[in-house]
């Protein structure tokens, strides 16, 4: 299959951005994306020049042993992805459940009937009462007992939605306690940084994939093996099924918005400013999402592909990153510094300029 | 006509009132932005992080532990190196503690940058309270100069008695930051 | 009380006699270009919202054929770019049909036109309170227009014209670097000068040139209508154009208002946006309430059902549209007690919504119905207001709309509301003033057929939006996965449906113009009991030089 041949070019760039022993983990990433034009533009100055210690080790430990490869899925038609219904995608996480039924089960009802009970109510006085049916037209201009029922009732219908809508609210917010693993997600004009700060800085930037013929010179083109045209990117996010993950979410440029709709999940990735927000997903598998705020050109080309693997081959990926399992004793030791003694660089004092007078109004 | 001239007066009146509204629009409409900024700074809002002198409760009498996250973030327009020392640190609740950032100035010339900042959950910043930070002022790294940045840090206790957050178990404190006005491209 | 008219006995008698001293027509470059009349005014507005209405929603054609099936087909060719920039021309389509059609389409028809037309008329007033003030609100939306028309050919940021979306959000709107988007900004600064300075028009002229006796609550509901918009211009437009100022000072002048570079925040600007977008939205709509409420009536042969609730439910609706602005913004990262407080605070406008819409409906019942045109597009808006006032009510769930913000979902919402709500109104006024206005009757059948053309063309264009939102399509994108081929391509021919609707819309008025019967005073009989009846068709050119006396 194409998927194969994807994979094996994948491999092979992967083994040549590591054989250049100056490269971060970040390389092979970049060298994937250098030839679209805003590949340069992506912010990984930290990494290429102060990368963590413990990054460090773990890249040489991978370059030493290259073989290993990682087996990505190949997505299934129609699910983690849009199926040309009429209804939501099937969700893979309990608050996306939860949301689901509100809407199917509650919301969809309610709105039907009443905008059937509207339809009804105009026909009938279309049929009964035109100029043939009902000559004469009667005077009445009031009905208190009438007024109050429909002001009454629409309170007491709104009213039956907004408790579990409030529930709703509350349980996506509700982060459950325990081990999680962290994302840092960021949004640039065109393509998705993501980060991975407790794995060993794990760090690459995802981009759309092209179709064949079109991508640029040199560049892997999309096979159906990677997902559906538009959807498809280089560079999938990996995620451990049945493990909260926490999403931190911003953006370099301009606004974007992170969003993948089997997840119930959309959130602004805002320039100067951290968003929160996590998900929890019980199956496997392969879903894609795509930017949902304006962003530009390419607003419509950088889409999100998430992978959610088991919690044992989410280690494996990220081993195969160069990056490490929080657990793991790679170095990660090394970074602590004593506080209180070790001043091996000066720290700044904080009297130069208040930050009133940088503030501007 | 005496009732046009009453009329064209009344008229005026009315008009006028009308443009009293407008301007006092306008001028909410200009003065939300320093306004926004109080507001948040004051409520927290947007997890805007509080200033204070010194902590609470010194070394954290109340036992809980909160883990906190550092992330940090540069604009492209600075040639800056800057992250945290430690990705994350946990702290007894009230407790004052100290986290250092690592930046570096790559590039051949001296630069100044100013960093903006915020917690998550952003219910958290009105209890996640700065005594010193690097971020209240703008910092300027000479050729390469590569320093560590402080900020000393607790968490309000009154945390633990919010009922939208007090359960919370990690905060993170983000940073970006940015080149002062005149080296932006 | 709830009588909204006068008897129409008093002024039969009365009307020849406007014509000796009353009638005499300046000449035609002072009638038209430096016009005082609150009628020829009305008639430039709609003149200038059909040009507009014309260029906008060609534009939308534009977008159907692009998005009829997936890739891009058309963008390189229309643009003469490749890459980025023909991508760039299709933030530039939908901007220019957002900004078209809200600010010189929608809001120059109902307020400008059928606002300066029939306010004056129907509270017995011989023309507007300040009618040079009138004069330069029109005039000024002109080189608005053609501000905005021009900045499509001037550089963005990627290619020509203004991309950012017709929310001009930071720090897309900031980064720009090209003049189109200071040109598209300006041109909104001067439609919101010209929408202030008519707002400030309809408010003295109607608190205090109200026929004797016309107490505000026997005014009809179109002037209540245009009275509470009115006030919502008034609060929303300054706080819009302190926002794109400020923009614009970011843009050229180097603020950061809204840039975290200088301890800006682009949210900011969002919170400033949407405080003056929701009461636009009901500023569009306010108006065609008015007008179909009148047109119920008149065609039901029956007052208005519970007038005072329909009048304050207006006020309600203007009231509670200032508190729930954040609902546009539940994905930029609110907390959890924000997200409650503008999820209830936004349900809350159903109450009255529904108020208004049982009211009609009521207003109906027990009446003795003509379905001619104006009734036609009256039933129409009530029932599609209503399935875009229920998907309203299911986007006003915060823990909902993170599925569906910013996707088709919303887009299906919002023209269910405007282009199937609004734009109804606007045909529903037009046809009922039609004979009013001109003084020649259109042709029933051709305007029949124009709205269930029109209703059916709608309906096949936006309908289909809900399900391609559900399935997850973003707004604003030129291109989709293949799955959305299908409801895309049915959107399309909804599309043609609707233009050849819009096709019989023209030839229908071309012939009425030319050879429509001539219309009676009140052509529609015993229901239709509000003050411009009582007048000639067209109006004399000043009317109520005597004052009507309202009982």
């Amino acid at each position: 299959m194409n998927g194969d041949k994807m994979r094996i070019l994948k491999t092979a760039m992967l083994a040549a951005g590591l054989a250049l022993a100056s490269f971060s983990v970040t390389s092979p990433a970049e060298a994937a994306a250098a030839p679209a034009p805003q590949a340069e533009l992506a912010p990984a100055p930290e990494a290429e020049l102060a990368p963590a210690p413990g990054a460090e080790s773990a890249t040489q430990d991978a370059a030493a042993a290259p073989a290993e490869e990682f087996e990505y899925a190949v997505p299934v038609e129609g699910v983690g992805m849009p199926d040309g219904g009429i209804d939501l995608p099937d969700q893979v996480t309990e608050v996306g459940r939860q949301a689901l039924w509100f809407h199917d089960a509650l919301l969809m009802p309610i709105i039907t009937v009443i905008s059937l009970f509207v339809l009804a109510l105009l026909l009938w006085v279309m049929a009964r009462f035109n100029r043939r049916s009902n000559p004469e037209p009667s005077k009445t201009t009031h009905n208190t007992t009438l007024e109050v029922i429909w002001t009454l009732v629409p309170v007491l219908i709104l009213v039956a939605i907004a408790v579990p809508s409030i529930n709703l609210l509350a349980n996506q917010y509700d982060l459950p306690e325990g081990e999680s693993v962290t994302v840092k997600v960021t949004g640039n004009q065109w393509n998705w940084l993501y980060e991975y700060p407790d794995h060993g800085n794990i760090s690459f930037v995802s981009n759309m994939l092209e179709e064949e013929g079109e991508q640029a010179e040199g560049q892997p083109f999309r096979t159906d093996a990677d997902g559906p045209r538009l959807l498809a990117a280089d560079r999938r996010l990996v995620i451990p099924a049945g493990t909260t993950v926490r999403f931190q979410i911003t953006a370099s440029d301009v606004l974007h918005s992170f969003a993948v709709p089997a997840f119930w999940l959309k959130m602004d990735a805002v320039p100067g400013r951290l968003n929160e927000t996590w998900v929890r997903v019980d199956e496997p598998g392969v879903y894609f999402g795509q930017c949902s705020e304006l962003c530009g050109a390419r607003h419509a080309y950088m889409p999100i592909a998430v992978e959610v693997v088991t919690p044992e081959r989410f280690a494996q990926w990220v081993r195969i990153q160069g990056g490490s399992m929080p657990g793991d004793d790679t170095g990660d030791e090394a970074l602590e510094v004593d506080i209180e003694g070790a001043e091996d660089a000066p720290t700044v004092e904080g009297e130069v300029v208040d930050q009133a007078a940088v503030d501007n109004s | 006509m005496t009732d046009d001239v009453t009329l064209k007066r009344k008229n005026l009146r009315s008009a006028g009132m009308a443009a009293l509204l407008v301007a006092g629009m306008v001028a909410l409409g200009f003065a939300s932005a320093p306004l926004y900024r109080i507001f948040c700074q004051v409520t927290g809002f947007a997890g805007t992080t509080q200033r204070a002198e010194a902590a609470v409760i010194e070394d954290g009498v109340i036992g809980r532990q909160i883990t906190i996250r550092f992330d940090s973030n540069v604009s492209r327009d600075l040639p800056w190196a800057f992250r945290p020392e430690r990705n994350t640190e946990t702290v007894a609740i009230g407790a004052r503690d100290i986290a250092f950032y690592e930046a570096e100035n790559l590039s051949g010339r001296a630069i100044t940058g100013t960093a903006s900042f915020n917690v998550t959950p952003l219910e958290a910043g009105a209890y996640f309270t700065k005594i010193e930070c690097f971020c209240f002022t703008q910092q300027t790294l000479q050729p390469g100069e590569h320093v560590r940045m402080p900020v000393t840090y607790f968490v309000d206790p009154a945390i633990l008695d919010d009922p939208d957050i007090g359960d919370v178990e990690q905060i993170t404190l983000s940073y970006t930051f940015y080149p002062v006005d005149d080296e932006a491209s | 009380m709830t009588d909204t008219a006068a008897t129409p006995a008093h002024f039969e008698a009365h009307h020849d006699e406007t014509h000796d001293e009353a009638d005499h027509r300046p000449g035609f470059f002072v009638r038209w270009f430096m016009s005082t009349n609150h009628k020829d005014i009305g008639t430039l507005y709609l003149l200038f919202a059909i040009i507009a209405g014309i260029i906008g929603g060609a534009i939308s054609g534009m977008m159907r054929m692009e998005l009829a099936e997936p890739g891009i087909q058309y963008l390189q060719a229309w643009s003469g770019q490749e890459g980025d920039a023909a991508k760039h021309m299709w933030n530039t389509l939908i901007t220019a049909h957002g900004l078209i059609m809200v600010f010189f389409m929608v809001m120059p028809a109902m307020i400008g036109g059928f606002g300066n037309w029939f306010v004056p008329l129907m509270i017995g007033a011989p023309d507007m309170a300040f009618p040079r003030m009138n004069n330069i609100s029109f005039w000024l939306l002109v080189p608005a227009f053609l501000l905005l028309m021009g900045s499509t050919q001037v550089m963005g940021s990627t290619g020509l014209g203004s991309g950012t979306g017709w929310t001009v959000y930071a720090p897309l709107s900031t980064q720009a670097s090209g003049p189109a988007t200071d040109m598209a900004i300006f041109s909104l600064h001067l439609a919101g000068a010209s929408s202030i300075l008519g707002a400030v028009n309809f408010i003295t002229t109607i608190f205090n040139m109200r026929a004797p006796g016309m107490t505000l609550h026997k005014m009809p509901l179109f002037v209540w209508s245009v009275l509470v918009t009115a006030f919502l211009l008034l609060l929303a437009l300054p706080v819009l154009a302190a926002a794109i100022t400020m923009l614009l000072t970011d843009r050229n002048f180097n603020t950061t208002f809204f840039d975290a570079a200088g301890g800006g925040d682009p949210i900011l600007y969002q919170h400033l946006f949407w405080f003056f977008g929701h009461p636009e939205v009901y500023i569009m709509i306010l108006p065609g309430f008015g007008m179909v409420s009148q047109v119920v009536a008149t065609f039901s042969k029956k007052p208005v059902f519970g007038y005072l609730g329909m009048a304050y439910a207006m006020v309600a609706i203007g009231v509670v549209g200032f508190v729930v602005w954040a609902h546009h913004m539940f994905t930029v990262g609110l907390s959890l007690n924000m997200k409650l407080y503008f999820t209830a605070a936004t349900m809350v406008i159903a109450v009255p919504t529904g108020i208004k819409i049982f009211s009609w409906i009521a207003t109906m019942w027990g009446g003795s119905m003509t379905l001619k045109t104006p009734m036609l597009w009256a039933l129409g808006f009530i029932f599609m207001f209503t399935v875009g006032g229920v998907t309203g009510v299911v986007l006003a769930n915060g823990g909902f709309d993170d599925i569906v913000h910013d996707t088709y979902y919303v887009v299906a919402h919002f023209h269910y509301v405007l282009s199937l709500g609004a734009v109804f109104g606007i045909f529903c006024g037009w046809y009922y003033w039609f004979g009013k206005m001109s003084g020649k009757m259109y042709n029933e059948f051709l305007g029949q057929v124009h709205f269930w053309l029109f209703f059916i063309g709608v309906n096949v264009l936006f309908f289909p939006m809900h399900f391609l939102g559900l399935d997850s399509m973003p707004r604003r994108y030129p291109d989709y996965p293949d799955a959305h081929a299908y409801w895309n391509e049915i959107a399309t021919y909804g599309y043609w449906i609707m233009a050849a609707g819009m096709a019989v819309f023209f030839v229908n008025m071309l012939w009425s113009l030319i050879a429509g019967k001539k219309a009676a005073d009140n052509y529609w009989g015993e229901g239709a009991t509000t003050l411009e009846w009582t007048l000639s068709s067209p109006p004399p050119y000043h009317q109520f030089n005597r004052l009507p006396k309202i009982d």
